[in-house]
């Protein structure tokens, strides 16, 4: 980081307690001007309460949160005129028109786009008229989306932007985002999508039992963590993780659902001890193929678990 | 400002998108008022013929006559006329509907005046016409109260002329008039919850939350919103009972308006109320209904409070519709209060207060 970076969101020793849950439990971390910034975590890693807190539409229980430099806890209404947030759910006014959505929306803020353009942003020129109850739930997500960019703010924090987006709309929505960040904006991405968070972030946390377990690119991230390939098939008569990881050349092993990932360092010693013992094990191995590690495997490494609903 | 106009402009387009509402809000209270008018109408039935069968005791019948003729429309109509006779000769009248009733003075009441001596006085008539129900029975009790509060002289027999004065026109269209707008009123009031309940549990509201607009707009926008709506509702009820059924609204259309938006208060606090517990839609209509029902056929709405079985009395006691309709009926048709206005008020009143205080420290927007 040079000497221009400028932190615009800075987050201390936060913590929030439900009950004897500490769904966030001290976490520290600083975003950065023109960054998009990720944050990945299994269900109930505490991600939303994180920035919903950052958001203002919680109170910590300690700890303090700067948003622009003001204090999140203080300063709620100014920094809310400044930021733009798209909730997981598209939830609006069922029966409001897209053209009156978005002025509503505009309506709120001291500072907006005009309304085509925000529709223009996110290609629902035709269904202006339409009742939001009426749009598709692509349509709905991408409205919601574009809500979030309506007073042009200086963050923009996306909960699970393209969820419910066929490939092409996500697409587009991810050249939305890095327009975005090309005007040297901020985005804070909450994502499931791995080849997303590759794809946009410029930096991601893993977030796991309410903390912060691993921060950096994704590509130093991979590097760091996972220095191997991975084999992926599939088998029957599965042996066990533990009969996998012994096998010759082989780091680690694990199993998610039917996929069986191997963690290796010489891909051909690995997968001649992997025929081995398939055919002493009489194991069929089906769509077996080896890739480079991804975030998923730092992802799965990290929390044991795949990032998923 | 703008946040203000916005709400009310997103909620009044909402309003107008919702058929159900429209119905609820507009043309339900029409039917009822149409329905209920045409089904119990009376033309002309303002004054009443009634039999007298004095058994020639001339003290009693003149004071009789003089209580009955003391009831008036207007200083040059009475409501009874009175037709003299025995009851052999009136009693085929009465069958045949010529008579409203037949009042029979007893053998002994001169006698029993005198002493100062209890005594009935008989009264025959036909229950299965509503208007004898509904008015003339009412109007014979309080001649008689008149008549009894003149012979202990607590009241002179003029006193009774007020009170007369009061029901003597009261038809049952003037009467349910005000019922209707009181029932309106409570629907449009009470629903009032479910855009809240149902914008919370589609997280609208979070949404919202993360948006510069203050909490408070949502709830300043909704509320003016009803307030127009009830004043429209009143006017349309008001209009409709006068173009259909000739019901004259006969208060100050000031102190109207005042109870009108003070009723809407009171409605509008208990369904902030319940969306302070209730948390999805699917609870809260069964809970609508529980609300609205009892008070809609309990509250004087179609039917005369004291019509009711006693047993029900401490529950019509304490519902706020009994107070609201009361009050109307006393501004709308000058009718005969049940309580007094000042009663309906305060009661009105501090039903508003303790919803506003229990929704305010349970209340939660997420």
């Amino acid at each position: 980081m040079n000497s221009k970076t400028e932190t615009v969101i800075e987050v201390s020793a936060l913590v929030k307690t439900y009950g004897n849950v500490k769904a966030v439990n001290q976490i520290s971390f600083d975003v950065i001007r023109g960054e998009v910034f990720g944050m990945l975590g299994p269900n109930g890693a505490g991600k939303t309460t994180t920035v919903e807190i950052i958001e203002g539409l919680r109170t910590a229980d300690s700890g303090t949160v700067k948003v622009l430099g003001m204090d999140v806890s203080k300063q709620t209404r100014a920094i809310k005129e400044r930021i733009g947030v798209q909730s997981q759910d598209p939830a609006l006014f069922p029966t409001l028109k897209v053209d009156e959505i978005v002025n509503f929306f505009r309506s709120l803020y001291k500072k907006s786009i005009p309304a085509s353009k925000v529709i223009e942003l996110v290609a629902l020129q035709e269904s202006r008229n339409v009742l939001f109850n009426a749009l598709s739930g692509g349509q709905q997500q991408r409205l919601s989306v574009a809500l979030a960019f309506i007073n042009d703010p200086d963050i923009v924090f996306l909960d699970e932007p393209t969820t419910g987006l066929d490939p092409q709309a996500r697409r587009a929505m991810w050249e939305v985002i890095e327009a975005f960040r090309g005007t040297g904006k901020t985005v804070f991405l909450t994502t499931h999508y791995m080849e997303e968070a590759e794809r946009l972030c410029d930096r991601v946390a893993i977030m796991d039992h309410g903390q912060i377990i691993a921060l950096d690119s994704p590509q130093r991230m991979i590097e760091k963590y996972i220095k191997e390939s991975a084999i992926q098939f599939k088998m029957t008569n599965y042996p066990g993780e533990e009969v996998l990881t012994n096998l010759t050349s082989v780091t680690k092993a694990i199993k998610e659902e039917d996929d069986i990932i191997l963690y290796t360092n010489n891909i051909p010693a690995a997968i001649s001890a992997l025929l081995d013992l398939a055919s002493a094990n009489s194991s069929e191995l089906s769509e077996l193929f080896i890739r480079q590690a991804t975030l998923e495997d730092v992802f799965l490494k990290l929390t044991g678990k795949r990032i998923r609903d | 400002m703008i946040a203000f106009t916005t709400v009310f402009t997103a909620y009044f387009r909402q309003f107008i998108r919702d058929k159900g509402a429209l119905f609820f809000t507009f043309i339900f209270p029409i039917i009822f008022i149409l329905l209920f008018g045409w089904a119990f109408r009376n033309p002309g039935a303002q004054t009443f013929t009634v039999g007298l069968v004095d058994q020639g005791l001339p003290q009693s019948a003149a004071i009789m006559t003089q209580g009955l003729d003391s009831v008036v429309i207007d200083a040059n109509q009475k409501v009874f006329e009175i037709q003299t006779g025995t009851m052999d000769d009136l009693l085929p009248l009465l069958k045949k509907g010529d008579l409203a009733a037949i009042i029979v003075i007893p053998e002994n009441m001169d006698s029993a005046i005198n002493q100062g001596q209890p005594i009935n006085i008989q009264v025959y008539y036909d229950p299965s016409q509503t208007s004898n129900q509904q008015i003339l029975i009412p109007i014979l009790n309080q001649v008689i109260n008149g008549i009894n509060q003149y012979l202990q002289g607590t009241s002179p027999l003029i006193g009774m002329e007020e009170k007369s004065v009061q029901s003597h026109n009261l038809r049952y269209i003037d009467y349910l008039v005000p019922g209707v707008l009181g029932m309106s009123l409570m629907f449009s009031g009470v629903y009032v919850g479910l855009p809240i309940i149902q914008q919370r549990q589609a997280r609208i509201i979070k949404r919202l939350g993360s948006t510069p607009l203050p909490r408070s707009m949502l709830v300043l926008g909704d509320l003016a919103l009803r307030m127009i709506l009830v004043l429209l509702t009143a006017a349309l009820i008001i209009l409709v009972g006068r173009l259909a059924f000739d019901v004259q609204m006969v208060g100050n259309w000031w102190e109207l308006c005042g109870i009108v938006i003070l009723g809407t208060l009171v409605f509008t606090s208990l369904g902030y109320l319940m969306a302070a517990f209730v948390k999805t839609e699917q609870a809260a209509i069964p809970i609508l209904n529980v609300i609205t029902m009892p008070m809609m056929f309990l509250s004087g709405t179609f039917f005369e409070v004291s019509s009711m079985p006693s047993f029900i009395e401490p529950v019509v006691k304490i519902l706020p519709l009994t107070y609201l309709n009361d009050g109307l009926r006393q501004i709308m048709v000058a009718g005969t209060p049940s309580h007094s206005m000042t009663t309906d008020i305060a009661i009105m009143a501090g039903w508003a207060v303790i919803c506003l205080a229990v929704t305010i420290r349970f209340f939660r927007w997420d």
